[in-house]
């Protein structure tokens, strides 16, 4: 593992069979170890199938990849072990009751020796599984109830605990949330944030809803197949949109007068916006004009996203 | 958060070993919560022995033909039942289960045998079906020829398996996969001499009938049961049981880890 990146990619490329265009299209990044890493793009981008690939659940078209320091053509064993996935679409085997698709996951995963029943399981397994459940908001009943029988909302919890029950090195989320109710997203968060407090795992995510992506290190934007931003989301905001004072005085023209007599920029639409880059404490200071409406405007991720995808033509706004 | 760390067990072999074991519980625990798969199981025994071996007994000299048919039809039985529940990887890929069991980090080897073995449960079900019908209609096997072909079923199951992973590792629909096992079944019911006797069979057809693991399996059961003077020597028939499956087995799991990464 170099510069302590725990991924590595370089170069990676993957053209599907009988597909004229390429899903990834030459990509590199990497992630460092701990880091919590957001991989945002519309629909198609590439996310699922770059997912996929890091996973080992797909094969690559050609570069190079390493998780935890491994090579993924050569020791792809040694990769999932370290790595637990949820899918974007629901893997769960709908006969068997949400308990026993957790202790089938343990088993391949070598958490524990396979039991016929939860009862007989190892203690540390039963408390384990008892503790995540009631993270995610499973209830007992529903543990042990058939997959088939639980609502879509409860099928994603016990996959979201069926991933972290080998506790993981990496931890790759593709749209985990999708489907929850926001109480149960609250707590899935929290719970992945302590995961990551205590075990130094590294959180790969894509997901649709990009405020989930605001407390993110890194943000990466996929787009056709291709690398379109790599940085932190401050960097990200930065870059794409200004920070804005909204301003307005009942005598509006000495306001705006006194703006230009500033030389500063400004709009006026509903009120008058003064873009800023620094700190909007000095503006105010060298204002005079009594001020009926004062407000800051701190861009959000999502404003930086839309932006950004308005202005690569990929969105029809 | 509390502090309920799971040991990863570090016996590689044991995590093999436990996957199989897995694996096969898995299918157990699917079969008894499917009414349909315990249906099938206990009709096919109905729907193979009481038809067909019915006719075949109806035929000038089929009368004498009852323990060597039943031979065969247990025979037969454990494949074609073993192959069905191979089937069920098809079913896992459409529902997206094989994600989750390919992303783990185990052998294929350990997921298809465990898989395959899981299978056999429903086949020595019908097998015990095979035998009821049998009783029904007149044919018998003494207690300690019934429980040697139940010690070699294993391996007869595992032949019929490893057999069916050839086609079942590449197809990805459901209605393929239900054409692929009768494909892979009744050719080898009719050329091994599971129901007939294939002595006089033409070469080409011959030769097709010695790649095909089954006619091993009912040379190799006939001969430890005394019904019929076998072709090989039971030592061949085992070597070439082992070796076949073995073959297949490679082959079969190749294609399944291959088929469901490189798309």
């Amino acid at each position: 593992m170099t510069n302590n990146n725990v991924i590595e990619v370089n170069n990676l490329i993957k053209r599907y069979k009988g597909a004229k265009t390429l899903s990834v299209d030459n990509i590199s990044f990497s992630v460092k170890k701990g880091e919590f890493f957001a991989f945002l793009g519309p629909n198609g981008a590439g996310k699922t199938t770059t997912i996929s690939i890091l996973t080992t659940t797909l094969g690559k078209t050609a570069g190079e990849v390493k998780i935890a320091g491994y090579d993924i053509d050569k020791e792809a064993r040694q990769i999932r072990e370290r790595v637990g996935i949820i899918f974007q679409k629901p893997s769960l085997d709908r006969q068997l009751t949400a308990e026993e698709n957790i202790r089938f996951h343990a088993c391949l995963y070598g958490m524990c020796g396979y039991r016929p029943s939860f009862k007989l399981m190892p203690k540390a397994y039963r408390d384990k599984i008892t503790e995540l459940a009631e993270i995610v908001g499973i209830s007992n009943d529903a543990l042990f109830k058939p997959v088939k029988k639980l609502s879509g909302g409860m099928q994603r919890k016990l996959e979201i605990v069926r991933s972290l029950i080998h506790t993981p090195e990496v931890l790759f989320l593709d749209e985990p949330t999708q489907g929850l109710d926001a109480v149960s997203r609250r707590g899935l968060w929290d719970y992945i944030n302590s995961v990551r407090n205590q075990y130094e795992t590294t959180i790969f995510l894509t997901t649709h809803y990009i405020d989930e992506a605001e407390s993110t290190d890194k943000v990466c934007i996929i787009n056709h197949g291709k690398i379109a931003a790599n940085s932190s989301p401050d960097n990200l905001k930065k870059s794409l949109l200004k920070q804005e004072l909204i301003l307005d005085a009942d005598d509006r023209n000495e306001l705006v007068s006194e703006l230009s007599a500033l030389n500063l920029p400004f709009s006026i639409n509903e009120h008058v916006i003064v873009p800023y880059t620094e700190s909007p404490q000095a503006i105010i200071a060298c204002l005079k004009t009594k001020l009926s409406v004062l407000k800051i405007h701190e861009p959000a991720l999502e404003d930086a996203y839309v932006e950004f995808l308005s202005k690569t033509e990929v969105v029809k706004l | 958060m509390n502090e309920y760390i799971l040991a990863r067990k570090k016996s590689r072999y044991f995590r093999e070993l436990n996957t199989i074991v897995a694996v096969i519980a898995r299918e157990v625990t699917v079969f008894f919560k499917s009414p349909a798969a315990i249906i099938m199981s206990l009709a096919m025994p109905v729907m193979m022995m009481f038809m067909i071996g019915g006719n075949m007994m109806g035929i000038a000299g089929g009368e004498s033909l009852g323990p060597f048919m039943l031979v065969g039809m247990l025979v037969n039985m454990l494949f074609m039942v073993t192959c069905m529940g191979m089937s069920s990887l098809v079913d896992d890929h459409e529902t997206d289960f094989n994600q989750e069991i390919l992303v783990s980090p185990v052998s294929r080897y350990s997921l298809v045998i465990g898989k395959i073995f899981g299978a056999s449960f429903g086949a020595i079900i019908s097998m015990a079906g095979t035998i009821i019908v049998g009783l029904m209609m007149g044919i018998t096997l003494p207690l300690c020829q019934l429980l040697l072909i139940l010690a070699l079923s294993p391996l007869m199951c595992f032949a019929g398996g490893a057999m069916s992973m050839i086609l079942i590792g590449l197809i990805k629909s459901k209605k393929t996969a239900n054409f692929a096992v009768m494909l892979i079944t009744m050719p080898q019911m009719f050329l091994s001499g599971a129901i007939i006797p294939v002595n006089e069979s033409n070469t080409v057809l011959l030769i097709l009938s010695r790649l095909m693991p089954m006619t091993y399996c009912i040379d190799l059961t006939r001969a430890i049961t005394g019904i019929e003077q076998p072709t090989f020597n039971p030592a061949v028939n085992f070597a070439a049981i082992t070796a076949l499956s073995f073959i297949c087995l490679v082959i079969g799991t190749f294609f399944f880890a291959r088929s469901e990464t490189n798309r």
